[in-house]
């Protein structure tokens, strides 16, 4: 059962992504670390993490996609589970510094002790064990999302009723967290991290494979997400998003295929911040910031959604430009990212890849067109096809 | 205002109704007993202030002033009173009636008027019970004040002369507040007490509830309990002041938000487009406030209050062509696709925040206020400033307008008829792209004009926009989209439930505790507090 | 009373003084409509009569403001959802033909199988002989076998129709409601469909709205006129027809 259920993900474009994937995740930490720095082959550290931080911000995209592509919920909160995440590894982590902190306080993290906590928190126990951090990745981002995913969906909020509850939820964590006493550092947020299982996070070797792993894992995500989409679970889905109510006339509970895919997508989101969390060396209540999680909206609505591949290629893209404008010309990284949007939705509302997809589809119906008036004759057939290319 | 004249008017006729005990200025000359402080000891000197401050002569004051200073001195050869100072060929003697002056004299020619601490402060009472006449209303004002921070049974008299001779309202009930209280520290009957401390009540507010509490410890036994009455209404008066100062930044707040969720009810609410650029507008509103007066600053600093009436078309046609400008070149494509709008007018709220940005820079611009929107007035119990005042008006007003040209005017009628059935109303030879474009022109014309009234309570930054765009989808999700009327129940009772969880959470945590509350609200009723309900809806 | 309660333990369907207003209109005015195990019945009526609001509350979509909806004399529908009523063998076509136009024929009906509809029953469900063999039954019965593997987008608005009645079919229901099949077809479709509607009739219970007064007749079954929210008349077509009250309200002269 599972491994048809595996088998069936392992379609054409999706093995060759994956191994894309593995091939990126061996070669570049080994052109990092194993080539001379004045190698024409070398890949310096600052690159590799910050394409490392691309490849979660792909994982991230992917989440997105699960929900929207696939299942019509545009979710306007998702940053608020990267976040989650990402503040999961960021407590490990800084449980991690232990005395070498600037107070030497062996238990509390130098901010608690700052803001004169005597104690640890109680949701502070536990998370200086790897286990239980990374549990916690995926189980608070999942239990917001069943949370509030089974509260909305059963209630039926729909379309841009859902959008905007979404954000409002991020909204709320965000200035949650900017609070002081909420036990998270605040402002700040969490840093300062020094390692992570018994490695230095600022060494070349821990960033290799920090890096390999967030290759691996949007793999590994990326499967996970071609079986349920392949699934006759993903194509009811696919009908959620198409036709809701005939999917309820069909009896299927559309609350709990909504509710599940939710809760999927955000434990997806929550690993994407786990990753990013020791890559980039801080986590901070920014990350809930609304627009962070309408900027992943961007990213998987210019790779294409509803294809799986598409918002990893969009969301490396689009941060590839950020950087790059970001360090050439800062005052128009805006005007080009909003320009982008308007383009992309008034001219390419499929997307990158979901425009060369449909484009390829187009074709294969043209020719089982042309194939059927060999066959039967049948002369509407050829002209819906044609129309359907078109 | 028209509450606080009435209020004045009220208490105007209650204190006429007041009885005041005989008590008149003689009217004497009071030079006679001026010049008679010369020759008198102490206690006779005592005596003398007091009929000179029966007089009621506010000119008296200097000369008693002098006293208390030490600088009174009589003539050596005729025993005439003068007020003197030391000059440098000697002392320079004024008259202390007329404070003409009199000469210079030598030192040995005049002797000085001896004073005591006793004296001086009878002199004091008397000189604050005397400004109670003077002409000048604040002077009067003042005084009344200062016998209310200082009470004595020995200005009563003075006090109640005031009171009799006094027209204007509002110094009249400060008057007759300070009558009251002397009249606690008196030897006057409990029944006039207890009349006192029943005014005192009445006119209410913190200063009473402070007057009463400090003349508890030393009142008569036999007053305790009126006293204890007075203190207890006085504070659960209090309370309710409290309650309705809380109420009113409640709807200060639920102004603001109407301000900012109006034009969205249209973009948002009528059209369906999911305009986040909403906030963006708003923003525009508020740099072309900023432009306005930065001209008038320039070239005709004296329109300054006029800068925001100048501002509001300015605004209004800015925002309104650059959403036509939006509309036409981006929108028009998208309707029914309301997903899509979010996404393209997210882009466009991107490129018009950093143009202002590159244009005016990312700091705040300073945005002045006219003087009619500074200062504030108390209201009972509480205070209101006149900006927040006039921003809860203006909102109000925007609000009936608006739907006033929604409700009555054949755009109106146009635009309804194109949301609710786009293909009907096309046949029917309206031309609906028109009408959407100048729809979606309105929402945002209506937006900038919320941005001139934010400007003068917010910092004109290009992040403006940012800090309303989801209050605002907040509101209009509340109350109700496609109903003009849940905006406005949604804008006032999210204001208002802020506020008065505030005291309690703080105002995060409160902020928090609404968005919460909206969401928990939606999965109750997924098309908020005035949904249209029925078939059509869910098709 | 005894015949009413006779009525109601042999019926499949049973509503009994249903009533629903939207904002003070009402929509369904005391309504009371038996149907019986194995019967195809028609619906008419004009525009706003309540057909498709009746038909929203027997599937659950809407809850009646007062009144009685008993699916085999024991289930009670106004207590289920969607979900549940599907499950218990009410299945719906609608008016605008609703299939899912980014998925193949084929797959329309894999997923319109009555098998496991859970999460994990989808998840991990794997196509068996029988499942395909019945898929290839019902692209027989609605005439699609040719064009199973093309996206249901591509059909035409009567292949759409039939494919959702096909759909209809892989439920398995106990009763078919069926909201206006022949809208928008040629008179060739109308009549192929009044043969299917017929033929499906055989195995379960039909309930037909339609307009369309040419196909009624030639279903030739009982007929039931709506007007204003409650019945108008029973019985055969001509019967029907033939009703002062229904020409007044719905045929015109």
């Amino acid at each position: 059962m599972i491994s048809g259920f595996i088998l069936r993900a392992l379609e054409g474009k999706i093995v060759v992504a994956i191994a894309v994937l593995i091939a990126i995740a061996i070669l570049v930490p080994v052109l990092n670390l194993l080539t001379p720095p004045d190698s024409a082959l070398h890949i310096p550290t600052y690159a590799m993490s910050l394409f490392g931080k691309y490849l979660c911000y792909a994982l991230l995209a992917l989440a997105l996609d699960l929900v929207w592509g696939y299942c019509g919920i545009l979710s306007l909160g998702h940053g608020a589970f990267f976040a989650l995440g990402g503040y999961a590894m960021g407590m490990y982590l800084m449980r991690q510094i232990g005395p070498r902190g600037t107070y030497g306080n062996p238990v509390l993290p130098d901010f608690m002790v700052f803001l004169n906590y005597k104690e640890l928190p109680w949701f502070w126990f536990g998370m200086d064990w790897f286990v239980v951090a990374m549990a916690m990745v995926l189980l608070v981002p999942g239990l917001l999302a069943f949370v509030f995913g089974w509260f909305a969906f059963r209630s039926r909020v729909n379309g841009v009723y859902l959008s905007i509850i979404t954000q409002a939820m991020t909204y709320a964590l965000m200035l949650a967290f900017f609070r002081n006493d909420m036990g998270f550092g605040g402002n700040n947020g969490l840093t300062d991290f020094k390692d992570i299982l018994g490695f230095q996070v600022q060494a070349d070797g821990t960033r290799a494979v920090l890096f390999a792993l967030s290759a691996l894992v949007l793999a590994l995500c990326l499967l996970t997400a071609s079986a349920i989409v392949r699934s006759k679970f993903g194509k009811v889905l696919v009908g959620v998003r198409d036709a809701e109510s005939r999917v309820r006339f069909l009896g299927f509970r559309v609350e709990n295929m909504k509710l599940f895919t939710f809760v999927v997508s955000a434990m997806f989101a929550g690993i994407a911040g786990a990753l990013f969390v020791p890559q980039v060396g801080i986590i901070n209540p920014g990350e809930f910031a609304p627009a962070n999680s309408i900027e992943i909206v961007v990213w998987t609505a210019v790779g294409g959604r509803g294809t799986l591949i598409g918002p990893i290629i969009g969301a490396v893209l689009v941060n590839a430009g950020k950087s790059f404008f970001t360090g050439a010309f800062p005052e128009f990284w805006l005007f080009a990212l909003g320009g982008l949007f308007i383009f992309v939705t008034l001219f390419l509302p499929r997307g990158i890849v979901g425009t060369i997809q449909h484009g390829f589809k187009a074709r294969k119906a043209l020719k089982a067109a042309a194939d059927a008036e060999k066959g039967r004759g049948d002369a509407q057939t050829v002209a819906q096809a044609v129309q359907a290319a078109e | 205002m028209i509450f606080r004249t009435f209020v004045q008017a009220f208490f105007a006729c209650f204190i006429l109704s007041f009885s005041v005990p005989a008590f008149a200025q003689s009217g004497a000359d009071p030079k006679p007993l001026i010049d008679g402080l010369a020759k008198a000891d102490f206690a006779e000197a005592e005596t003398l202030i007091g009929q000179i401050a029966a007089t009621g002569d506010v000119r008296v004051v200097p000369a008693l002033d002098a006293f208390a200073e030490g600088d009174l001195y009589f003539r050596k050869s005729d025993s005439a009173v003068f007020i003197g100072k030391t000059g440098d060929a000697g002392l320079d003697l004024t008259d202390p009636l007329t404070g003409v002056s009199a000469g210079t004299v030598p030192k040995s020619a005049v002797t000085k008027i001896k004073i005591n601490n006793n004296l001086r402060r009878v002199i004091s009472s008397a000189t604050g019970g005397l400004t109670l006449l003077s002409p000048d209303r604040s002077v009067r004002l003042a005084a009344a004040d200062a016998v209310l921070a200082s009470p004595g049974a020995e200005n009563l008299g003075l006090v109640e002369a005031a009171l009799a001779k006094e027209t204007d309202p509002e110094v009249k009930l400060r008057m007759t507040e300070a009558r009251a209280v002397s009249v606690l520290s008196s030897d006057r009957s409990i029944d006039e007490k207890r009349d006192a401390i029943r005014t005192i009540k009445t006119i209410g507010g913190n200063n009473a509830l402070s007057i009463l509490s400090a003349v508890s410890g030393s009142i008569d036994p036999s007053l305790k309990g009126d006293l204890d009455a007075a203190l207890a209404a006085l504070q659960s008066e209090q309370k309710l002041w409290d309650m309705a100062q809380n109420v009113w930044y409640g709807l200060s707040l639920g102004s603001v938000l109407l301000l900012a969720a109006i034009g969205l009810a249209i973009t948002f609410g009528v059209m369906g487009i999911i305009n986040m650029a909403h906030g963006e507008m708003v923003m525009l509103g508020a740099y072309s406030t900023f432009m306005v007066q930065e001209v008038i600053r320039n070239h005709a600093p004296g329109l300054f209050d006029w800068s925001l009436t100048i501002a509001l078309p300015v605004a209004f046609l800015v925002t309104g062509a650059v959403g036509l400008v939006i509309e036409r070149a981006v929108i028009r494509f998208l309707y029914g696709r309301p997903l899509e709008t979010l996404l393209a007018t997210w882009g466009v709220s991107l490129i018009l925040q950093q143009t202002i940005r590159s244009i005016f820079g990312p700091t705040n611009q300073e945005v002045g206020n006219p003087s009619w929107m500074s200062g504030s007035f108390p209201v009972g119990g509480m205070t209101i400033t006149w900006n927040r005042m006039w921003i809860i008006v203006f909102s109000l007003v925007i609000f009936f307008a608006l739907l006033v040209v929604m409700k009555k005017s054949a755009y109106g009628l146009n635009m309804r008829a194109v949301t609710q059935n786009r293909r009907m109303a096309s046949s029917m030879g309206i031309r609906t792209p028109w009408v959407d474009a100048l729809t979606f022109a309105l929402g945002s014309g209506i937006a900038g004009i919320a941005g001139v009234a934010l400007s003068q309570i917010d910092n004109v930054s290009p992040n403006l926009g940012q800090s309303y765009i989801i209050d605002s989808f907040m509101v209009v999700v509340f109350g109700g989209v496609g109903n003009l009327w849940g905006t406005l129940v949604g804008a006032l009772s999210l204001g208002v439930l802020n506020k008065f969880l505030e005291p309690s959470v703080g105002a995060v945590l409160g902020k928090i505790l609404v968005l919460v509350l909206i969401i928990l609200f939606i999965q109750k009723r997924p098309r908020g507090l005035f949904a249209l309900k029925g078939r059509a809806v869910e098709a | 009373m005894n015949t009413i309660a006779e009525t109601r333990s042999k019926s499949l369907l049973y509503l009994e003084n249903v009533s629903v207003s939207f904002d003070g209109f009402k929509a369904l005015n005391s309504l009371s409509f038996v149907v019986e195990p194995g019967e195809l019945r028609a619906i008419i009526g004009p525009n706003g009569a309540g057909k498709t609001t009746m038909m929203d509350i027997i599937t659950g979509k809407t809850r009646p403001d007062t009144g009685t909806v008993l699916f085999e004399d024991t289930i009670d529908l106004t207590k289920k959802d969607e979900a549940d009523i599907a499950q218990l063998g009410i299945g719906r076509k609608f008016q605008k033909p609703t299939v899912f136009e980014s998925h193949t024929v084929w797959d329309n009906l894999e997923l319109a199988l009555n098998r496991d509809r859970g999460v994990f029953g989808t998840l991990f469900y794997r196509l068996s002989a029988e499942d395909k063999a019945r898929i290839e039954e019902i692209l027989d019965t609605v005439r699609l076998t040719h064009r199973a593997q093309e996206y249901a987008a591509n059909l035409s608005h009567g292949q759409k129709q039939w494919l959702e009645i096909g759909m209809l079919l892989a439920q398995e229901p106990k009763l078919l409601l069926v909201d206006e099949p022949v809208a928008g077809m040629t008179d060739a479709e109308t009549v192929e469909t009044a043969i299917l509607l017929r033929e499906i009739a055989k195995t379960r219970s039909v309930v037909v709205v339609e307009h369309d007064m040419g196909f009624i007749r030639d279903l030739g079954v009982k007929v039931t006129c709506l007007a204003e929210g409650s019945v108008l008349a029973e019985g055969s077509i001509d019967f029907v027809s033939s009703d002062p009250k229904v020409i007044e309200n719905y045929l015109g002269r």
